[in-house]
């Protein structure tokens, strides 16, 4: 009976595979283009978001369509706190005030919001979310105190002598690992387990004394806490944002869509469907962009006849069905 | 505030309404009868357009004549993408990949459009495009007007056709009890198709409206697929009467608040409603919407 | 016989559903250590009284104590941890995960503090003699061990209070036998049980007391042997006077002439 978290044995292949990858991802931009440094850098700020999203929606299994919210927030708090430190600050201590009060604005957004809108269920928490990030959206590019119209600058933080590219790498990198090892902290506790069952379902789960209501909560609170600090980071990343470049819906569909392929509610699944559609869309067809959405949609519609559970959950489907086959019968009355 | 300013705001916004409408009509009746959420139904309402305007530019042929046409070919299109993809996606895994297989299918209709006509911004403009005429202080687009008595027109035609007739007691019978239509005979999945194949080719006549009506590009499928849910929250699902009278209150919103509120925030407008209507009252201001969404 | 041993009491009880009374007044005393049975054509109400303890659905009328506290207006998850668990007659087992981890989702959970969760799990499924189907997906299993899996997670909230809607349904002989054999060891090992089944031998031979309730009243209350020789009862649902033997026989509940 082995079906407690994957002790220490079966995890090492995985761990040796994590340790190398890491390795190989710390020295990358010494000897790839500047090229593939943004397109990589652009996968680790996937990945953040992917996982982060999985929290809320690939374990509980509530589908938040609207996630880009977060991101919004995270920016424009992030950035306006920015120009209120003013210069006299270290690059390091507003980066890491801004992303501190951008966590906590986006999970305090999302404890307020989880009330009302967590008693949705399915699409319709889906689609509720969506109008949510609209409506914010809207609101920012036309309330002024805001400067979502106008555009918001935020301060160099780069250390001099290095590349921006470079430094942004490495930090959305850290992020994303970081964001990776909390997410899996969470899957294999008490916490994670009865988010797995009200996934599976919610009704079940409450007759058999799982805190549903205070578990969703808390899940969307760290989902949307850790896209608010992603959201600070994206904000600095671009130097200069107006609302519709934080507030993205395609932000919002490509968390979907990246846990969508790997296998939702996996740890490993948004990685690689991050990395395949980041791979499709920027070096496969990086020039090809007026194909990007259709490609996307295709994906989408494959996916979803042909390996509903993702990449992840299909390979583990098929790897059960050989297993099953090969097991005696024991099944059966004997 | 003037009355006269206070009376043309409700008149455009009934104008506007009727056509919000008719774009929701479909949406409603494929929810309603196959509780499929087609997030695809804004791309098919701005193909409906785009043919509008094809013809338009090609033969020079008023936009209206061409509704039994192009509702035929949507009703068609329609029709195959039910019984192909949609139904492929309900089996093999639930409802909620209807939602991600429409949604991944309006991408792909969204970039079909954009390289077939380019991402520029279109209308129809007929020789009464820019006319207009007054009663008293209230002036009136005769496009316009002539948007709302063609909704009009096709939600009461879309009435008859679910009431009046076999097909129409068929779809309903299907929508109430699918086990039970199927033991008296009724092939499901045909009428499903066929229910599809009808909300598609209303929305392309709404399309058809809307083209002569406002300007229009791919990007817009979006925006009218967030219509039709809305529109659906307010009124109710599965009826035109539901939509009807959802798509009047959203037009008369939009009209006030474009011009009490702020032109550029019609859409954050739209947007609270949908937020506050979902987590106040699913079920629509008559009932029957979202009652399942809790 | 002092309060202490009222595990669960009902008085009053009433239901409606738009103006259609599923239950009326209805009293009941449950005493701690016992298998309680509760019979009744279809439709009588057994359903919804157990949905009304368990907090599903709220009461129109009347009280629900659990140990003497009223858990009438208390949310299901909060019941739950009070110490009463329910078993159904769908199994609604949570169908990506395996045998052992919906076992275990029940032992992580449920009414007391922190707790070896793996031996309250193996326990659980040794009890309900599932322990070779651990680490098969819920999905494989037959009908016959999927109520066992049913019962397994419900055990393994460690409850007071057990209430299994129709465990045999659906079993043959063999299989109606080692379920109750599972419920006679339950109860010795202090779970109360309260079992809603429509196999006259099965809730005969295992019930130390029985209910009866037809169209939301309750119309019988006693030993197996009286409940079986009412004639109320006999008139509303069984037909006839039942044998009751002290085992279950083959077939289902038809009574002997």
């Amino acid at each position: 009976m082995n079906t407690e978290a994957p002790n220490r044995n079966s995890m090492l292949p995985f761990i040796w595979i994590s340790a190398v990858g890491l390795l190989i991802f710390l020295i990358a931009p010494l000897v790839v283009s500047m090229f593939m440094v943004r397109v990589l850098q652009l996968f680790f700020l996937s990945v953040g978001l992917a996982v982060s999203w999985s929290i809320l929606g690939g374990f509980s299994g509530y589908w938040s369509f609207g996630h880009t919210l977060f991101i919004g927030v995270g920016a424009f708090v992030g950035g306006n706190l920015a120009s209120a430190l003013g210069s006299d600050w270290s690059p390091l201590g507003i980066l890491f005030t801004c992303m501190t009060a951008g966590g906590v604005a986006s999970a305090l957004l999302a404890l307020i919001l989880a009330y009302p809108l967590l008693r949705l269920r399915g699409i319709y928490f889906a689609i509720a979310m969506l109008g949510l990030a609209e409506l914010m959206s809207e609101l920012a590019s036309n309330i002024d105190v805001v400067g979502g119209a106008m555009g918001l600058m935020t301060p160099d933080i780069v250390p001099e002598k290095l590349n921006p590219a470079v430094f942004y790498y490495y930090l959305f990198l850290v992020m994303g690992v970081i964001i990776l090892l909390i997410a899996a902290r969470i899957k294999y506790s008490r916490f994670g387990y009865g988010l797995t069952s009200i996934r599976e379902d919610e009704d079940t789960a409450k007759m058999l004394g799982v805190p549903t209501e205070r578990y969703k909560i808390t899940a969307m609170v760290i989902s949307c806490g850790l896209v608010g600090i992603l959201g600070v980071l994206y904000g600095f990343s671009l130097g200069y944002f107006t609302a519709p470049s934080v507030f993205r819906v395609d932000f919002s569909l490509n968390m979907i869509l990246h846990n969508l392929i790997g296998g939702i509610g996996t740890l490993m699944g948004p990685i690689i469907g991050a990395g395949i559609m980041i791979f499709l869309t920027q070096v496969v067809l990086g020039n090809l962009l007026n194909l990007h959405v259709m490609i996307t949609g295709l994906l989408v519609i494959i996916i979803v006849l042909l390996a509903p559970a993702g990449i992840l959950g299909t390979v583990k489907k098929r790897i059960q069905t050989r297993r099953l086959e090969k097991k005696p019968k024991v099944f059966d009355d004997e | 505030m003037p009355v006269g300013v206070f009376v043309q705001t409700m008149v455009d916004g009934i104008m506007l309404g009727g056509v919000l409408s008719l774009a929701a009509a479909g949406f409603s009746l494929i929810f309603g009868v196959m509780s499929v959420v087609s997030l695809a139904h804004g791309a098919m309402v701005v193909i409906g357009a785009y043919l509008a305007y094809t013809s338009w530019s090609l033969m020079g042929i008023d936009p209206l004549f061409m509704i039994p046409c192009i509702m035929l070919v949507m009703f068609v299109f329609g029709y195959c993408i039910q019984r192909t993809i949609i139904q492929w996606a309900v089996e093999r895994s639930s409802l909620v990949a209807s939602l991600l297989v429409t949604f991944g299918l309006a991408l792909v209709l969204r970039n079909t459009l954009d390289l077939i006509f380019s991402p520029d911004v279109r209308s129809v403009s007929p020789p009464y495009a820019f006319m207009n005429f007054g009663i008293g202080s209230i002036s009136f687009d005769v496009v316009r007007l002539i948007g709302l008595a063609a909704s009009l027109c096709m939600l009461i035609f879309l009435a008859i056709l679910l009431n009046r007739t076999g097909f129409g007691r068929k779809i309903r019978a299907t929508a109430q009890q699918p086990f039970a239509a199927e033991i008296c005979g009724i092939n499901v999945a045909h009428i499903h198709g066929l229910t599809y194949g009808v909300g598609t080719a209303f929305a392309g006549v709404a399309g058809v409206i809307i083209g002569i009506v406002m300007p229009f590009s791919p990007n817009a499928e979006g925006h009218w697929t967030l219509n039709a849910f809305v529109v659906v929250v307010l009124g109710g699902v599965g009826s035109p009467t539901g939509a009807l009278l959802g798509g009047l209150l959203l037009g008369l919103i939009e009209t006030f608040t474009a011009r009490f509120i702020g032109p550029s925030l019609t859409n954050a407008m739209m947007f609270l409603i949908l937020v506050l209507m979902l987590l106040f009252r699913p079920q629509g201001i008559l009932g029957h919407a979202f009652g399942e969404s809790r | 016989m002092s309060e202490n041993d009222i595990i669960l009491s009902g008085k009053d009880v009433t239901k409606r559903f738009s103006g259609l009374a599923a239950l009326s007044e209805i009293e009941f005393e449950i005493l701690r250590g016992r298998i309680y049975g509760l019979i009744g054509p279809n439709g009588a109400g057994k359903s919804t009284l157990f949905n009304l303890i368990t907090g599903y659905l709220p009461l129109n009328q009347g009280e629900i104590r659990f140990n003497g506290q009223r858990i009438d207006r208390m949310a299901t998850t909060r019941i739950n941890r009070l110490g009463i668990a329910r078993s159904f007659q769908i199994a609604k087992p949570f169908h990506e995960l395996t045998v052992y981890e919906n076992v275990r989702i029940g032992a992580l959970f449920g009414s007391d503090g922190p707790r070896d969760t793996n031996e309250i799990t193996t326990d659980a499924l040794a009890l309900t003699d599932i322990e070779a189907m651990a680490d098969l997906p819920a999905t494989a299993l037959t009908v016959g061990n999927l109520r066992k899996l049913e019962l397994a997670r419900a055990i393994a909230t460690r409850p007071q209070l057990l209430l299994a809607d129709e465990p045999c349904a659906g079993l043959n002989a063999t299989e109606t036998e080692e379920m109750l054999n599972i419920l006679r060891t339950l109860r010795d090992r202090g779970i109360t049980i309260w079992l809603v089944e429509h196999d006259m031998r099965a809730v005969m031979s295992v019930s130390d007391r029985i209910f009866v309730i037809d169209a939301g009243v309750k119309i019988a209350e006693g030993l197996p042997k009286e409940v079986a020789n009412d004639p109320s009862v006999i008139a509303a649902y069984l037909g006839a006077p039942v044998k009751v033997t002290g085992r279950a026989d083959p077939g289902s509940g038809t009574p002997e002439a």
